[in-house]
């Protein structure tokens, strides 16, 4: 059994850029990249699914400033292999365009099974890649897992759902996003796992590698044309109390609660 | 130019669905002339589901009725859809972000060769031109984009819109269009769906103190009950609690949980998703975790930054002295 993630590289959200101060790249540091944690929940579910079935796990990047740093960490976790799939002609704001790609990416791997996405971004909250991967590729798939399970050559899959959890079954070959829940909560990195990422050799493919050029994957091609990103004004104030030992803290609250006349309880 | 929308419409616990019937109310709002129509995917249609649509503003239903449409399944939902949308040529394709809707929508999109806005909160229309609005980066940003093509696709961010509590539509025109579904369409198999059970109606709760992640245990939640008893309020938690039965499923709040709408909402150890906070509407919202940068603070018109372990036996003492 062949397993491809796809990860993507984001800045950490904990970064101090500010609205869209956020979205310039100009402003980043190295160290401020993370894989996306959804991501990371996919990587999990890749290795549970791995060490039931003794898959092989590619991690896939190719979204992201720096994805040669996001593919170690998916190795230091346990992933057997890396690609880095970067090219400057790369438009991927577009989760159309992203799909593109991925799709490529797919057919140049060959051979797989199972492909495993997170349930979205979490800086932008896309999530319509998976969906639009499954139907490029015509392959059965399940959004939102919270578990995957395996029942013979199929694999039961609950997902969440409004008013409860919904569980399908489908085959082995397929697309699924993971969730955040109990199940794909990624594992650390290990000792063994942080050498072999240092040791691992992670190949780039380009877009001429893939088969793919600016006119189908170039911002040009996009058909979601971003139009304006601003800063949502937040006209409440909130009243954060950041330092001070646990006592002062609450006592301050219950005085400023008391002052602006909020009533506690019913 | 005058407009033609087709909008999904979800039925759930054999309701239209709410945030469906909120996205009608917007479309009409904001594009009075707008031509409404709606797809109706069931093995059963029922003639309230329609008159409720019909009320709501959308003018004609086409139907698909099929056993196998009984419940929820991305491929045969996908070739019924597309057989509507080929009859009608509308300009805009939208639905719900639930999960259905957001199953749904991107893979239309790809199948008219075009992307879609997802998890929109609002909608414009610029001089024929349809403008999309997502917020982004934890809702410290709006994203304003339009889709390149004749029909646009897009999903709302559930929560976003309101219903009309005083709907004047007519009952609408009803197509029955007929879809013939094979066994490759069938492939991904529906099981079961576990109904969450809802033993607690949190609806018309004044105060509620939730737990997330941050409370760590199901014997930590003993503290949230405590001081919710204090307040004379009600529990609450996010779905990495009831996921793992730290806490009975009837507490979950959001999207896939109750929504609610107390004077108080205390929020410990709760990192503030979108899919969490879409199901709440306080007056007053106090939030209470460890990292300053959680999204919840965004929420928050008051907050400590501060473990909540420390924090919550304080303030239960302090709120019986
Ligand atoms: C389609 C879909 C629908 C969903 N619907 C819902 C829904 O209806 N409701 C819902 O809740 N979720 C829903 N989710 C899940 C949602 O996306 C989040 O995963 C979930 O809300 C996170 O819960 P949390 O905040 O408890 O956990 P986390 O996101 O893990 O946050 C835990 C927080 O606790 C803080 N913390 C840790 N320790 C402490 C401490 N000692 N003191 C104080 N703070 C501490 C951390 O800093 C962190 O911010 C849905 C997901 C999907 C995909
Ligand atoms: N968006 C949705 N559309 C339809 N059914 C849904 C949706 N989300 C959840 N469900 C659930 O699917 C199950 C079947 O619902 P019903 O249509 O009432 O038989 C119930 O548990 C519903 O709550």
């Amino acid at each position: 059994m062949k397993i491809v993630v796809f990860i993507s590289q984001i800045v950490n959200p904990q970064v101090k850029l500010q609205g869209v101060d956020y979205f310039d790249s100009s402003r980043v540091n190295e160290d401020d990249l993370i894989i996306n944690p959804y991501g990371k929940n996919a990587i999990e579910g890749a290795l549970k699914l791995k060490e039931i079935l003794g898959a092989d796990v590619t991690a896939v990047c190719s979204k992201g400033l720096k994805p040669n740093k996001a593919l170690r960490e998916a190795i230091a976790m346990g992933c057997d292999n890396a690609i880095e799939v970067a090219d400057e002609t790369f438009y991927t704001e577009d989760p159309l365009i992203l799909a593109k790609i991925y799709t490529n990416i797919l057919e140049k791997i060959e051979e797989f099974d199972l492909v495993l996405l997170g349930v979205e971004e979490q800086s932008t909250s896309s999530y319509a890649t998976a969906a639009m991967l499954a139907e490029k590729l015509n392959l059965p798939s399940v959004l939102y897992a919270e578990e995957i399970e395996i029942q013979g050559d199929k694999l039961r899959v609950g997902h969440v759902l409004e008013g409860g959890r919904k569980i399908v079954e489908m085959p082995m070959k397929g697309i699924i996003s993971c969730s955040d829940s109990q199940f794909f909560i990624p594992r650390y990195t290990t000792m063994k796992g942080i050498l072999n990422a240092k040791r691992a050799e992670i190949p780039i493919w380009n877009a001429a590698d893939i088969g793919v050029s600016a006119s189908v994957v170039g911002e040009e091609a996009a058909s979601l044309k971003q139009i304006s990103l601003s800063n949502i004004v937040i006209e409440k104030e909130s009243f954060i109390i950041k330092e001070g030992e646990p006592e002062e803290q609450v006592d301050k609250l219950l005085a400023k609660l008391k002052e602006d006349g909020v009533k506690l309880g019913v | 130019m005058k407009m033609k929308a087709l909008i999904f419409l979800q039925i759930r616990e054999d309701l239209v669905e709410e945030n469906t019937l909120g996205i009608l109310n917007k479309l009409i709002e904001t594009n009075p002339s707008i031509e409404i129509h709606g797809a109706l995917l069931r093995d059963q249609i029922k003639s309230e589901w329609v008159e409720e649509a019909g009320k709501h503003g959308v003018k004609k239903i086409h139907t698909v009725k099929a056993s196998e449409l009984e419940v929820y399944l991305s491929i045969p939902y996908v070739k019924s859809m597309l057989e509507i949308i080929k009859d009608i040529e509308p300009n805009l394709v939208i639905a719900a972000g639930t999960v259905y809707g957001e199953d749904l929508i991107p893979r239309l999109a790809v199948q008219h060769g075009v992307s879609c806005a997802e998890r929109i909160t609002d909608i414009t229309f610029d001089s024929g031109e349809i403008i999309f609005h997502s917020p982004v980066r934890d809702d410290q940003v709006m994203k304003a984009t339009k889709i390149v093509g004749p029909i646009k696709f897009a999903t709302t961010r559930t929560g976003a819109f309101f219903v009309n509590e005083n709907p004047s539509g007519s009952s609408p025109e009803v197509t029955e269009v007929s879809v013939t579904f094979d066994e490759d369409d069938m492939v991904v198999k529906h099981i079961e769906i576990k109904k969450a059970e809802r033993t607690v109606n949190l609806k018309d709760a004044k105060v509620i103190v939730a737990g997330g992640r941050g409370v760590g245990g199901k014997e930590n939640f003993q503290i949230i009950k405590e001081i919710a008893k204090l307040l004379d309020g009600e529990i609450g938690a996010t779905r990495a609690c009831t996921d793992v039965h730290w806490i009975e499923e009837t507490y979950e709040i959001g999207q896939t949980g109750q929504s609610v709408s107390p004077d108080l909402y205390i929020g410990a150890g709760i990192s503030g998703a979108p899919q969490h906070m879409s199901g709440i509407k306080a007056k007053t919202l106090i939030a209470i975790n460890t990292d300053e940068g959680a999204p919840i603070f965004n929420y928050a018109d008051y907050g400590i930054v501060g473990d909540m372990h420390l924090i919550l036996p304080i303030l239960k003492k302090k709120l019986e002295g």
